[in-house]
């Protein structure tokens, strides 16, 4: 978290603390894309994104005198959302086995595209099992070391490993054969 | 990082949240009772309040002035005290002297009659 948004995430908590209506406001400026890009990796649906990205801040708004500093502000956010995308995912009903062909979808934009490959990782992430999803959405959108995801998960560090690792080898497999299926 | 952690990257970098995201959260917020900030937290903000704080350190350095011009007047006092044992000790001591002097001197005159009968 860089100094600046430090500053300003303190100084909004001190106007919360005070009172101060406008300083919510700051928090979800602050945050809104980090907590809604955490609901829409998990749930691959706009909609449904931000219906708990909303919940998530509202949740906040709840809790707001329990947040201690700008780190435990950010470290409460990504775990809430983490829950709360979780349970989303939980409440769906199952979807079939992700088809490889629904995934690749290559008809006229060149193979080779990086939207594309983009879009076919994000489908790709959204069908891995829930608990493997939260690890590589933390690990390669929010960057964080794997210890802080074991703390945000409540998992074991060598869980996370293990779940980082298996849902790498998964991925790699599918892309592989997902560019198998471009080139064909 | 290796390629495909590169690709990962890329493609969950953060979104770009739908137009109104936040107007909504706080038209919800709104909907919800007014949450009264918490007793210790109200403290806590009226306590770092700058003027507030400027006032506790001038209030500290008055107390600290008072303390040290009492803790002074106190040793004078003290001092002043010992002095006085001090005089009176040396004004009995030298009442002592001076009345066995006298005495002697009274000794004196009451012999020197006789001694020349």
């Amino acid at each position: 978290m860089t100094t600046a948004r430090l500053e300003r995430s303190e100084d909004a908590l001190a106007r919360v603390a005070r009172g101060d209506a406008t300083a919510f406001a700051d928090i979800v400026h602050e945050y809104q894309s980090m907590v809604f890009s955490i609901t829409y990796h998990f749930l691959d649906d706009r909609s449904l994104a931000e219906e708990a990205a909303q919940d998530v801040f509202l949740r906040l708004y709840r809790n707001l005198g329990s947040i201690k500093s700008p780190q435990h502000l950010v470290f409460w956010l990504r775990k809430v959302a983490c829950r709360r995308a979780l349970d989303e995912v939980r409440k769906l009903p199952k979807a079939l086995p992700a088809s490889l062909e629904d995934i690749a979808e290559p008809a006229e934009d060149p193979p080779d595209s990086d939207p594309l490959l983009s879009r076919g990782l994000r489908r790709m992430v959204a069908s891995l099992p829930e608990d493997s999803r939260a690890v590589i959405i933390l690990r390669y959108q929010e960057e964080l070391d794997l210890a802080e995801i074991a703390r945000i998960l409540d998992l074991p560090l060598n869980t996370v490993k293990s779940r980082l690792e298996r849902s790498l080898g998964v991925l790699r497999e599918k892309l592989h054969r997902w560019a198998g299926g471009i080139a064909r | 990082m290796n390629p495909l952690e590169e690709k990962l990257s890329e493609a969950l970098r953060r979104k770009a949240v739908p137009e109104g995201f936040s107007e909504r959260v706080l038209a919800r917020t709104r909907e919800l009772p007014e949450l009264p900030a918490r007793f210790w937290d109200r403290l806590k903000a009226f306590i770092a309040r700058p003027v507030l704080r400027w006032a506790a350190i001038g209030l500290c350095l008055v107390i600290a002035c008072s303390v040290a011009y009492r803790a002074r007047q106190e040793r004078q006092r003290r001092e002043g005290e010992m002095a006085r044992v001090q005089v009176k000790q040396a004004l009995r001591i030298a009442s002592v002297k001076l009345n066995a002097a006298r005495r002697k001197v009274q000794e004196i005159n009451r012999g020197a009659p006789q001694s020349r009968l």
